[in-house]
C-alpha cells in the first residue's frame, strides 16, 4: 500500500466538489472515489468528510437529497449546485496557479 | 446567504429530524465500510472493528457536523440550559435560596432605578429643556430670593442672553358660577411665560404685553382639566366670561393636557399638572419702590449662551440697577440656575444614595451567590472530574457552569421584575406628596432593559469565579477523593473568606447609613416645632376683592368668623393667619427701617411678614415670650401693633427690651401712624423642620393689615375633625358663596413635612436589613461548609481528648476572623462616605459614635448567631463515626 499523505488545509472541499462533478454521490462513494483516483495516496478521514459535506451544503455549493443506493438502501446523495460548479472552477484555477508557483519556487531555488 | 439561513433554520427547528438523518447517514457509511472489509476476506467481527477504527470517534464526528451546520452555539446553549435545569431541580433548596435572594436584590434595584429613570433621567417635558433656567436674587442674608417686579421689567428690557424671560407668582382664585364655589390653584404670569417654556395653548393664545397693564387683568387661561371638568370641554370657551373671585374674567386660552408647572422649591404647587388657571400678572405701583420681592423668574437661554454668560450679564444689569436705585437694589447678585438643578437638585442626592444602597445589596447578593456556588462546585467535584476525564474541554465546563449561574440570575431577574412592579407602586405611595416628577415614575422600557442588564452582569459576576475554579479541578484527584473528605483548596477557602468579609463590610456600611437615617428621622419628629400640632384643624379662605372692597370689610369678616368659631362646642381657641407653619413660605420679605438704627451698607432690614388675628397664636400653640398677643383693639384707627418672633428680637435688638420698639415700611416716616410698635414676642417656628434655624419674622394685626387670603386654625379639646362641619356652616353663614379649601389636620401637615426623611430611612433601613440577612447567610454558608469538611478532624481531636468547648471556640474564632475585619473595613468605608450623606441627615454627625458602636455590636452578634449552629454541630462531633469512616 503506498504511503498516505495528509491533505493540505482547504483541499478537502476542492476534492469533494471535483468528485461530485460527474454526478450525485453519497458520502462513502466520495471517499472511495478519492482514494481510488489518487491511487490510494489520498484518503479522507470519515471524521472530517461529513462535517465538510454539511459545511458545503450550508454554503449552498452542494445540495443533499435522499435516494436509493445500489444495494437498495436509503442513502443521502450530494450533488453540485450551480454556485458549487462555479466555486469548483474558481478553486481549481487557484489550485493550479498555486501548484505551478510552488513548483517554480522549488525548482528555481 | 438565503440558502445559509434556510439551512440553519431547518437545522435549528427540525433538530430531531436533522439528527436522525445524520445518524442514518453515518450508519450507512459504516455499513458500507464493513461490507468492503468483509469482501476483502475479513470476518464480520474483524471488519466491524476495523471500520470503527477507521471511522474515528462517532460522537466527535457528529459534534463536528453540528458545528459545521452553524447551529452549534444555540444547540449547546439549549443543551446546557436543559442540563442546568436538571441540576437546579436536583437541589431545590439551593436553587430557591439563590433565586429568592437575587430576586429581592434585583427587584429592589429595578424599583429604585424606576424612580431614578422617571425623576432624574427622563427629559423635562419642555422643548430643549437644557436652555431653561430659573432666575433668583441673592444677598448676604438671603442666599436665594424672589425678584422685584420692576427689577424684572428692567432685566427683560436690557438682557441679550435670553430668547425670552418671564415671571410668575402663586395666586389661587375662587371659581363660582355653576355649582359649589371652588378654590383653584392659580398662577399669575407675565406675557411670554408659555413661550419661555416652549408650550402652545391648545385653544386661543397666551397673554400679551397689554395684559400686564394694570386694569387689563380680567383674563384667564384654563388648564385642560378645568376646561373639561368645569366647562364640559366647550369648544367655544375662548372669549367666554367666567366668574372668578366674583369678577368676570374672559377666557383667552386653554392649555393642552400634560402642561406641567416648572416646579417650585417653596410655596408648594409642586411640580406637575396641578395648576388649574393662569391669570396675567400686572405691574402696578411705583416703579421706584423696589423693596418687595415676590415674583419668580424663568428664562430660555439663546442657543449660543451659557449659563455662566447669562449670569455675568444679569449681574452687570443688577449693578446698573444698584446705581439707579441704591436704596433697594444694592447688595444683590443674580443667580441663574438651570431648571433641572432647581427642580431636582435636592432630591438627586437622596436618590443617588438610595441607588448606591441597593447597588450594595446587589453586590452582597452576588458575593453570596458566588459563595454558595463554590460550595456546590466542591460538592460536584466528582461529576466535573468525570466529565473532564471523558474528554470534555475545560472551556465546556466553564460554559456549562456559567449557563447555570445565568439561568439562576435571569430567573431571579424575572421574579425581581415582578417584585419591582409592586415595589414601584409602594415607593410612589411612600414618596413625599411634593416630590418632583413623582407621576413620571413607572416600570418602563428602560427599566426592563436595566433589569435584564443587571441580571446578566450579576450572573456572570457571581458565576465566573466558581466556574473557573471548578474547571481547574484535577480529574485524577477529583475522582480519587470523590469530593467527600477532600478539603477545599487553600485558594478557594481564601476566596470564600474574602467574599464573606466583603459582605460583612458592605452590610455594615448600609447599617450605619440606616442608623444615621433613623437618627435623622427621630431627631425631626422629636424636634420641638415651636408650635403644638395636636388637636388643630386648619383650612384656607380667600376673600374676593370685588366683594370685600375695603379693609374694614375684610377685617370684619375674619373677626366675625373667629367669634363664631370660638363659640362652637369643644373649641378652645380659633384664629386666622396668613400662613401655617411648615407649609412653605415664599420668602417674600418686606424691607423696613428700624427706629434709631442704620442697616449695614448695602443691606436692608428684612423679616418674614405675616398677618394674624388675636386667636391665631393660641390656636397654633405658639407661645408668648414677652408682651401680649393681638386684641380686638388692634384695629384700623389704633396704633399699628406688631408681634415679632424671638429670632427677630435677637437679630435686631440683641440684649435690649424690645417691647415698644418701632419699625416702619415707609422710607421716610414722618408721623406716628407711619410707625408700627412691637407689642409682643412669640417663640420661633422654623420654615421647615430641618431648616438650620428660625428666620426673623413678624406679624401684623389682621384687623389692621386686612389680608384677604388667610388660613384658619381651630384648636379643639377632642377630635378636631368634628368641628369641620361647624367651620363650613360658620363660613357659609357669613358668605354662602365662599369656598373653604384645604381642610386638613395640622398633624398631617407635620407628618408630611418629615415624609422625605421617613422615605429615606424606610428604604435604607430595608436595604440594610436585606444586606445583613444576606451577609449572615453568607457567613453561615462558609462556616457550615468548613465545619462539615473538618468533621473528621474534630472527631479526631475529641478522640485525642479535646473538650467540646474547645471545638466550639475554634469555630467561633473562625467566625470572628470573618466578622471583625469585615466590620473594621465597613466602619472605615462608612467614615469615608460620610460626606455623601451630609445633606440628608439632621442633628447627627456622619461619624456618630453611638450608631457606629451599635452597628459593630449588631454585626458581631449576627455573625455569632450565624456561626452558632455549625459550631454546636462541630462540638458534637462523634469520634467513633470519624474513625469508622476513615
Amino acid at each position: 500500500m503506498p504511503e498516505k499523505i495528509e491533505l493540505p488545509q482547504g483541499t478537502l472541499d476542492l476534492l469533494i466538489l471535483r468528485t461530485l462533478l460527474p454526478g450525485a454521490q453519497h458520502g462513502w462513494a466520495i471517499s472511495e472515489r478519492v482514494q481510488q483516483v489518487s491511487s490510494e495516496v489520498l484518503s479522507i478521514q470519515q471524521g472530517s468528510l461529513y462535517p465538510a459535506l454539511h459545511r458545503l451544503e450550508r454554503r449552498g455549493w452542494i445540495k443533499a437529497k435522499w435516494g436509493t443506493s445500489d444495494n437498495n438502501r436509503r442513502a443521502k446523495y450530494y450533488e453540485l449546485t450551480r454556485t458549487g460548479e462555479k466555486q469548483l472552477e474558481r478553486e481549481t484555477e487557484a489550485w493550479r496557479k498555486l501548484t505551478v508557483a510552488v513548483a517554480q519556487v522549488l525548482e528555481g531555488a | 446567504m438565503l440558502d445559509d439561513l434556510r439551512y440553519r433554520t431547518r437545522a435549528l427547528f427540525r433538530r430531531k429530524a436533522v439528527e436522525t438523518e445524520l445518524d442514518e447517514e453515518l450508519r450507512f457509511h459504516f455499513d458500507r465500510q464493513v461490507e468492503k472489509y468483509m469482501r476483502s476476506g475479513m470476518t464480520e467481527e474483524e471488519a466491524k472493528r476495523r471500520a470503527r477504527l477507521a471511522f474515528g470517534g462517532h460522537e466527535q464526528a457528529k459534534e463536528d457536523c453540528r458545528e459545521a451546520r452553524g447551529t452549534a452555539f444555540i444547540e449547546l446553549t439549549l443543551q446546557d440550559t436543559k442540563y442546568a435545569f436538571r441540576q437546579l431541580r436536583a437541589s431545590p433548596t439551593f436553587a430557591l435560596v439563590m433565586i429568592l435572594t437575587l430576586a429581592l436584590s434585583i427587584g429592589a434595584n429595578s424599583a429604585i432605578f424606576s424612580v431614578i429613570n422617571g425623576v432624574l433621567l427622563s427629559r423635562l417635558p419642555y422643548p430643549q429643556p437644557d436652555h431653561l433656567v430659573r432666575i433668583f436674587l441673592s444677598s448676604h442674608e438671603y442666599p436665594k430670593f424672589p425678584l422685584n417686579p420692576f427689577d424684572f421689567l428692567d432685566f427683560r428690557a436690557r438682557n441679550h442672553s435670553f430668547e425670552s424671560i418671564a415671571a410668575f407668582t402663586r395666586g389661587d382664585v375662587q371659581l363660582s358660577g355653576d355649582g359649589e364655589p371652588v378654590r383653584l390653584n392659580g398662577f399669575g404670569i407675565t406675557s411670554g411665560y408659555f413661550r419661555v417654556l416652549g408650550l402652545q395653548p391648545e385653544l386661543g393664545r397666551e397673554f400679551d404685553f397689554q395684559s400686564e397693564i394694570p386694569g387689563n387683568g380680567l383674563q384667564v387661561i384654563l388648564s385642560d382639566r378645568v376646561w373639561r371638568t368645569r366647562f364640559g370641554a366647550a369648544p367655544n370657551i375662548v372669549g367666554r366670561k367666567i366668574t372668578m373671585n366674583m369678577q368676570p374674567f374672559t377666557v383667552i386660552g386653554v392649555m393642552p393636557a400634560g402642561t406641567q408647572h416648572p416646579g417650585n422649591e417653596y410655596h408648594a404647587v409642586a411640580y406637575g399638572e396641578s395648576v388649574d388657571v393662569w391669570w396675567p400678572f400686572s405691574f402696578a405701583g411705583n416703579s421706584n419702590q423696589r423693596g418687595s420681592h415676590f415674583i419668580e423668574g424663568i428664562g430660555r437661554l439663546k442657543d449660543s449662551v451659557s449659563v455662566e454668560r447669562a449670569r455675568a450679564e444679569m449681574n452687570g444689569i443688577m449693578a446698573q440697577l444698584a446705581r439707579e436705585h441704591p436704596n433697594n437694589d444694592a447688595g444683590w447678585t443674580v443667580l441663574v440656575v438651570p431648571l433641572y438643578t432647581e427642580l431636582l437638585g435636592a432630591s438627586r442626592q437622596m436618590l443617588l444614595v438610595l441607588l448606591g444602597s441597593v447597588g450594595i445589596v446587589l453586590l452582597i447578593a452576588c458575593a453570596n451567590a458566588a459563595n454558595l456556588l463554590m460550595v456546590r462546585a466542591s460538592a460536584r467535584r466528582r461529576e466535573i472530574a468525570v466529565r473532564l476525564a471523558m474528554g470534555a474541554p475545560r472551556s465546556r465546563m466553564v460554559r456549562q457552569l456559567l449557563t447555570e449561574s445565568l439561568l439562576i440570575s435571569l430567573t431571579g431577574g424575572a421574579l425581581g421584575l415582578a417584585l419591582a412592579f409592586g415595589g414601584v407602586q409602594a415607593l410612589v405611595s411612600l414618596l413625599p406628596a411634593d416630590f418632583p416628577r413623582a407621576h413620571d415614575i413607572h416600570v418602563s422600557a428602560p427599566v426592563l432593559g436595566f433589569t435584564l442588564l443587571i441580571s446578566l452582569i450579576t450572573g456572570i459576576l457571581f458565576g465566573l469565579a466558581p466556574a473557573l475554579q471548578a474547571s481547574r479541578t484535577d480529574p485524577k484527584e477529583g475522582l480519587q477523593k470523590g469530593g467527600r473528605t477532600s478539603t477545599a483548596g487553600r485558594n478557594q477557602s481564601r476566596l470564600r473568606n474574602a467574599l464573606v468579609i466583603a459582605e460583612v463590610s458592605l452590610a455594615s456600611v448600609l447599617l450605619i447609613g440606616a442608623g444615621l437615617m433613623l437618627r435623622t428621622f427621630l431627631n425631626l419628629i422629636h424636634l420641638d416645632p415651636g408650635f403644638r400640632e395636636d388637636h388643630v384643624l386648619t383650612a384656607s379662605l380667600s376673600l374676593p376683592h370685588i366683594q370685600y372692597k375695603t379693609n374694614e370689610q375684610t377685617a370684619q369678616f375674619y373677626d366675625r368668623l373667629a367669634s363664631s368659631l370660638i363659640a362652637l362646642p369643644g373649641v378652645e381657641s380659633a384664629g386666622a393667619g396668613s400662613d401655617l407653619p411648615w407649609t412653605g413660605y415664599d420668602e417674600n420679605a418686606g424691607g423696613f427701617i428700624i427706629e434709631g438704627k442704620k442697616p449695614p451698607p448695602h443691606q436692608e432690614f428684612h423679616a418674614r411678614y405675616h398677618m394674624a388675628t388675636p386667636g391665631y397664636f393660641s390656636a397654633m400653640g405658639i407661645p408668648l415670650l414677652e408682651g401680649r398677643f393681638f386684641t380686638e383693639a388692634d384695629k384700623k384707627d389704633a396704633p399699628m401693633a406688631l408681634i415679632i418672633n424671638h429670632a427677630m428680637a435677637e437679630r435686631y435688638w440683641p440684649h435690649e427690651d424690645v417691647i415698644g420698639k418701632r419699625i416702619s415700611f415707609d422710607d421716610a416716616p414722618k408721623k406716628d401712624s407711619d410707625w408700627m410698635t412691637v407689642v409682643g414676642v412669640v417663640g420661633d417656628v422654623k420654615d421647615q423642620p430641618n431648616s438650620p434655624g428660625a428666620e426673623p419674622a413678624f406679624w401684623w394685626s389682621e384687623f389692621q393689615a386686612a389680608e384677604s387670603d388667610m388660613s384658619i386654625a381651630i384648636r379643639t379639646q377632642s377630635d378636631p375633625r368634628q368641628v369641620a362641619d361647624g367651620l363650613m356652616d360658620a363660613v357659609h353663614r357669613l358668605d354662602p358663596a365662599l369656598a373653604v379649601a384645604d381642610v386638613k389636620l395640622m398633624d398631617s401637615v407635620v407628618d408630611s413635612s418629615v415624609s422625605t426623611p421617613r422615605f429615606t430611612f424606610v428604604l435604607v433601613g430595608l436595604f440594610a436589613a436585606l444586606a445583613i440577612l444576606l451577609a449572615a447567610i453568607g457567613a453561615y454558608g462558609v462556616i457550615a461548609y468548613t465545619v462539615s469538611q473538618r468533621t473528621p478532624e474534630f472527631g479526631l481531636r475529641v478522640a485525642l481528648g479535646a473538650q467540646r468547648t474547645d471545638l466550639l471556640r475554634m469555630v467561633l474564632a473562625h467566625s470572628a476572623k470573618l466578622a471583625v475585619p469585615g466590620t473594621i473595613i465597613g466602619v472605615l468605608l462608612a467614615l469615608s462616605l460620610g460626606r455623601v450623606v451630609r445633606t440628608l441627615i439632621y442633628g447627627v454627625s456622619p461619624a456618630d459614635p453611638v450608631i457606629f458602636s451599635a452597628v459593630v455590636l449588631l454585626v458581631l452578634t449576627v455573625a455569632l448567631i450565624a456561626s452558632y449552629v455549625p459550631a454546636r454541630r462541630a462540638s458534637h462531633s462523634d469520634p467513633m463515626t470519624t474513625l469508622r469512616a476513615e
